[in-house]
Formats: C-alpha cells, structure tokens, sequence
C-alpha cells in the first residue's frame, strides 16, 4: 500500500516537473521584449486599423530596398498638423519636431548584425506583412509575433523553395 | 533551390602582364569588406589581416633586377582543401562555385587557414577596431567580424548579392560586366577581369581559353578559380 502511494507521488511529481518545463519551453519568456514601452503611445491599431492606411504609405521603403524604415516626423506631422493636434501626444509628438529630435522608438524586428535581411524581395516573392509582423491593424502597442530565430526563417525558405545557401543571409 | 538554378560559376582572371604591383586593389578590398587595419607589429607576427594581398618576387642580378607582382586573394577552389577540414561547416561550397566562409558558424580551429596552400585566409586574432574617424566608413552590408573568426575573400558576395538583386527584380539574368568585386573594380590598369566562367561569351571566360593562362599550383589539383595571365611578349623590354 505505502509502496504504491510513493508510486503515485513520484508519478505525480515527475508528470509536474515535465508539464513545467514542457510550459517553460514553449511559453514565451520575453514578453517584455515583444511588446516594450514605445516614447509616445502610437497604435497600429488606430492607423492601420480603422483608418486602413496602407503599411507601405509609413514604411515608405520595403518595396525598394533591404530596410522597410520607419517613418520621418515630417510624415507623421504631415497630417498631424492639422488632426488631432489638441490631443497631449500629438503635441509631444510636435515637441520633438521642435526640438528637432528623432523619436526615440524601440526597434521590436531585430535582426543580429550577420543577417541581411532584404524587405524588397520578399514583398516580391509575395510574404504578406503580417506573416512575418502579425496582424498590426490589432495590436494597440506594437507586438512582436515571430521569434525571427534562423530556424523560423529556414522553416519558410525550405516551405517556399527559396535559397537556404548561408551567403543569401548571412555576408 | 533558386540559386542553384542560376548556372553561373564565378571566376576572376588576372592578367599579371598588366598588374604594375600599386596595391590600390589591396586598399579597396580593406575599405569594402570592412577589414580591421595591421599595425607594424601586427604585420611583425604574421598576424595581418588581409584579404588580398601583393606578393613581390625579385627576379635577376643587380644591376638588372625585376620585381614580378602578383596579386593573392583566395582562389575559390573547386577542389578547395579548405572546406573538408572544418569541423563545423563554417567553410562550405556554394552553388555559384565560391567558397564560403560563414563567421557566425566559426570557432576559430584555423584547421582551414592551415590546409590552404595559399595562405590566404586570415584570423582574427584580437576584436577589430579602428582609428577614428575611420570607423565612420563601415560598410552596412559586410558583417564585422569579431574576435576568433577565421575570414577571406569572398568575392565582395555583397555585390554579387546586389547584382542578383537588380537582375532578379528586373527579370532577367546578371549581364557580364554587372558584377565587379571592389579590387576588380578599382585595379588602374584594368589587370583584373571578374565574371561568369560558365557563359563562354563573357569577358572572363573568353581571356581564361587565352594560351597565356596558368593557376596556381595546378599540381596540387585544388581546381582555382582564380586564373592568372603571363608572357606573351607583351612586357616592356627590361
């Protein structure tokens, strides 16, 4: 009897440990590197979302070249100087073209310096945005959904048939 | 695969009847492919970091003494001995016919730098650094290779990268002469001629069929891609 229940709890206690680390292994432990505080509150969801403004009308480069980039506060003041210019972030927003400062946003889509990365061609190999950077038109605060790790990028050359020689990527 | 499609073996021809031994192609691999600089003591040790480099033979007697130059950069065997001796696959073989050298893979055996019979693969031997302002000139689109890596040329593969590009978003393939590697480019007297060595029409291709040609050491049956020129009277009169 007192054999069996000592069976039982070390079944348990190794099915616990197992389930831990099984948990461990797969939930995502940067979190707070995914979604960081952003200087001004922009949401993806406001522009993209509701507003539908096209990626390609802030991210003005991806179709030309390797960085897709992020926008210049003259586009952003281009409209903002005439919507939405009683709102406090929107005059924070102004405060930097004032001050003339570049906002200091984090970069979420961090690739290591060995990595060439060309926006330009997988747009036109025809990769959505959102299948690398999710669905930002429902993200509030900007997520990042891809673990952007070498095998998630192999995993899609192998599935596509594109190059997985090492000097597509890494130079 | 894509890339293997392409059908394109890249070689270089160097015609060393041309090469007058100025060393601005040494300069412009050194600037393109972000290659930290040699101090005097550095060069002392052997420890130079150069992906290409000028070899100086003195030929004669004095009075009638001849320098001969010829320039050295890796010779992207087909053969390569190189490439079987790493324990990690960081020097592999590509479709295109180069030989690759992958940093991030790198541990630093050196195993490759010591089986290749032409020296021309460097270790970084301390973190790279350079003088101010130099550092501003960096290139973006070459890896700065950090301290144990073993590196070489490789071809500028960013150009070629970039020539693919262009060709690939215009639908056709890389014209000859599209493509040239940072010393090719540079070389004054034009002594070095890059290409598709598997299109028999290209510039390069049509000066390796010349009777002048010869690799270096061919013994060995390392198969370079690397083809060198010489003699044929076309030397000044010594």
């Amino acid at each position: 009897m007192k054999k069996l229940l000592l069976t039982l709890v070390l079944l348990c206690v190794t099915g616990l440990l197992l389930g831990g680390l099984t948990l461990l292994y797969h939930l995502p432990l940067d979190t707070r590197d995914r979604s960081p505080q952003q200087p001004l509150p922009f949401s993806h969801l406001q522009h993209a979302g509701d507003l539908q403004i096209d990626c390609r009308f802030c991210h003005r480069h991806a179709e030309t070249g390797p960085v897709a980039g992020v926008p210049d506060l003259d586009l952003c003041l281009s409209c903002h100087r005439h919507i939405a210019t009683d709102k406090p972030t929107i005059q924070q927003l102004a405060g930097y073209w004032d001050r003339q400062e570049p906002v200091p946003w984090v970069r979420l889509h961090q690739l290591p310096d060995h990595v060439y990365f060309p926006h330009h061609l997988h747009l036109r190999a025809q990769v959505e945005c959102s299948y690398c950077h999710g669905q930002v038109e429902n993200m509030a605060q900007m997520q990042r959904i891809a673990s952007l790790k070498m095998g998630w990028c192999l995993n899609c050359h192998r599935q596509n048939q594109a190059s997985i020689d090492c000097w597509a990527c890494h130079m | 695969m894509k890339t293997e499609e392409s059908g394109i073996r890249w070689g270089m021809v160097i015609d060393l009847d041309r090469c007058t031994g100025c060393g601005a192609c040494v300069t412009a691999c050194q600037v393109e492919n972000n290659i930290p600089l040699t101090d005097r003591q550095g060069f002392a040790e052997g420890r130079n970091l150069q992906w290409l480099r000028i070899e100086r033979y003195w030929e004669g007697e004095f009075p009638h003494v001849r320098a001969r130059f010829l320039p050295m950069l890796c010779q992207h065997c087909d053969d390569a001995p190189c490439e079987p001796v790493c324990p990690v696959y960081a020097s592999y073989h590509t479709a295109e016919g180069l030989n690759g050298q992958v940093y991030n893979r790198c541990v630093g055996t050196r195993y490759c730098a010591n089986n290749c019979p032409y020296a021309v693969r460097v270790f970084n031997f301390s973190e790279p650094s350079w003088p101010q302002p130099l550092e501003q000139q960096l290139s973006p689109d070459v890896t700065v290779r950090s301290r144990g890596v073993m590196e070489k040329c490789s071809f500028c593969i960013q150009r070629i990268r970039r020539g693919k590009e262009a060709a690939k978003l215009e639908d056709r393939k890389v014209r000859d002469g599209e493509v040239h590697p940072a010393c090719a480019q540079t070389c004054p007297p034009g002594a070095m001629v890059f290409g598709d060595l598997n299109d028999p029409d290209s510039l390069v291709s049509r000066m390796a069929r010349s009777p002048r040609r010869f690799r270096l050491f061919e013994d060995l049956g390392t198969e370079p891609s690397v083809i060198y020129l010489k003699g044929g009277g076309h030397e000044h009169p010594g």
